[in-house]
């Protein structure tokens, strides 16, 4: 809890702020926001409830960036390493912002939009400044940068994300996963995005301010639809070997150890043709000095971000980046980082207040992802 | 004078003779929210008073539990190895910790009663 509590810089409220309190929420501050942990049903209620129908999640603390100008999709395949030609439009990739040392500066959404001068970007709360100065320092100043305060962020997950949606919105019957799509709503306009931060299928929405509580309460009328906080998004995320920007990834770590290639466009990381290539393409080549990996710990002790990695002749092999309570499979779960020339050890000891636990290695994701194939 | 005291802590002591038994407050486990894990002490093991004694796990995070009053450990509940759950379902009973024999009753003193403790949650 702590680590949600000490943050000391000015703390903004979303518009969903006062329609939190009065739906007894348990509030925090979390990437410079005041955001509910939980509801009044708790972590775990909240965490089962997205697995079998669907949990609405304000996520509006995230920064949903505009940029317009001629040719910004040229201009952004010299930071970002993707490939826009491979994108038709209305496309959306998951993508890193990488520094020079192919290390992540952020990881964020990028979504190619109808408009050939326009590219839409959602990126990680705390690093909307950092992620601007990149931004900035990039382009060429005549591209227009627009964060986009006046639109809220609200996800919908789970197996009845898209049922829920189409009550209110029949137009979006079958979007394809990872892909968006303006529409209009009452008298507004929203981005609605079929992605997503739980394994599950689902939609992020983007809401103008003023609309987005009626918005959330017309989702909520339907009783497969409840609210969940950053704590069930914390361990749905950790259930789905999703990596959370400040803990499993950071300037400290590439794409490449975080096991993010799959992001990567192959023929940008030949050509290493945007910042941070040459790092990126070098460390391909010659492999990463350490890979981020599932653990399960034996008993029912939680191994925690921090927790130090040992082999059975007690060196130090690794750290856990991120660890919990899996509520789906009722075990603790971790993830984090095993040194190359330990990948091969089938079970490593996870150093837990001095007592070590013994914990199997196991490939990502915990639980399968659930995400939405058309014909399915 | 009641027989329950409390620590600033959220940790409650129920005093039987040189007895203790120990637990955390219904407020305490409201804020952690579902405990997943309780790591409790040895039995036969000496405590002093304010000692990091066991550490419980709520799905969020790990929060130690300081002792009430030094003493020797004389029994845990080990059902909470199993089923953790039952210190959010009946704090104040069912989701007692350990039984503590009470070295020094003079530290008791430095505990609270119920009614400054609800002050303290309230303020």
């Amino acid at each position: 809890m702590s680590e949600l509590l000490n943050e000391n810089f000015h703390i903004e409220k979303t518009s969903l702020f006062d329609f939190h309190n009065q739906m007894n929420a348990k509030m925090v501050s979390f990437g410079g926001y005041y955001l509910p942990i939980n509801y009044a049903g708790g972590i775990i209620s909240e965490h089962i409830h997205t697995r079998s129908k669907a949990s609405i999640f304000d996520v509006s603390h995230m920064g949903q960036i505009e940029i317009n100008g001629p040719f910004i999709m040229e201009a952004l395949e010299k930071i970002l390493p993707i490939s826009f030609s491979k994108m038709l439009p209305g496309k959306v990739k998951y993508t890193q912002f990488i520094n020079h040392e192919g290390k992540i500066i952020d990881d964020l959404m990028v979504h190619r939009t109808d408009n050939e001068n326009s590219v839409w970007l959602v990126v990680n709360a705390a690093c909307k400044e950092k992620d601007i100065e990149h931004l900035r320092a990039s382009l060429n100043k005549n591209f227009d940068i627009n964060l986009r305060n006046d639109l809220s962020l609200i996800a919908i997950q789970g197996p009845k994300a898209e049922e829920s949606l189409l009550k209110l919105i029949p137009s979006l019957l079958n979007m394809d996963f990872m892909s968006s799509n303006w529409t209009n709503h009452k008298n507004y306009k929203i981005l609605v995005t079929r992605c997503g931060y739980t394994g599950e299928d689902g939609f992020e929405i983007s809401v103008p301010n003023k609309y987005v509580t009626s918005f959330t309460e017309s989702l909520l009328k339907n009783p497969d639809v409840k609210l969940a906080g950053l704590g069930a998004r914390d361990s749905l995320r950790l259930e789905a070997g999703l990596c959370l920007y400040g803990h499993d990834i950071s300037l400290k770590t590439s794409p490449i150890e975080a096991g993010l290639k799959w992001s990567l466009c192959k023929d940008r990381v030949s050509s290493a043709d945007f910042i941070g290539g040459n790092a990126i393409r070098g460390e391909v080549n010659k492999g990463p000095v350490r890979s981020l990996l599932g653990f399960l710990p034996k008993g029912r002790a939680p191994a925690r971000e921090g927790t130090l990695i040992y082999d059975s002749n007690d060196n130090l092999i690794g750290e856990v980046t991120s660890g919990g309570f899996s509520p789906s499979l009722g075990v603790p779960i971790s993830m984090g980082y095993i040194n190359t020339p330990s990948l091969d050890q089938k079970e490593i000891f996870l150093d837990v207040r001095g007592k070590k636990i013994p914990a199997d290695v196991v490939k990502l994701p915990f639980v399968p992802h659930n995400y939405f194939k058309k014909g399915d | 004078m009641s027989d329950i005291f409390y620590t600033k802590d959220h940790e409650w002591i129920k005093v039987n003779g040189n007895e203790g038994i120990v637990g955390i407050t219904a407020y305490a486990s409201e804020q952690l929210g579902d405990i997943v894990f309780v790591e409790l002490p040895q039995e036969g093991t000496i405590f002093d008073q304010g000692k990091d004694v066991a550490v419980i796990e709520s799905v969020k995070a790990a929060s130690e539990i300081y002792n009430p009053t030094s003493g020797e450990i004389i029994e845990i509940n080990s059902s909470l190895e199993e089923n953790p759950e039952i210190i959010n379902d009946d704090p104040l009973l069912a989701g007692w910790l350990y039984k503590i024999k009470i070295s020094n009753s003079e530290e008791l003193k430095n505990l609270m009663n119920e009614e400054d403790y609800k002050k303290l949650i309230e303020g």
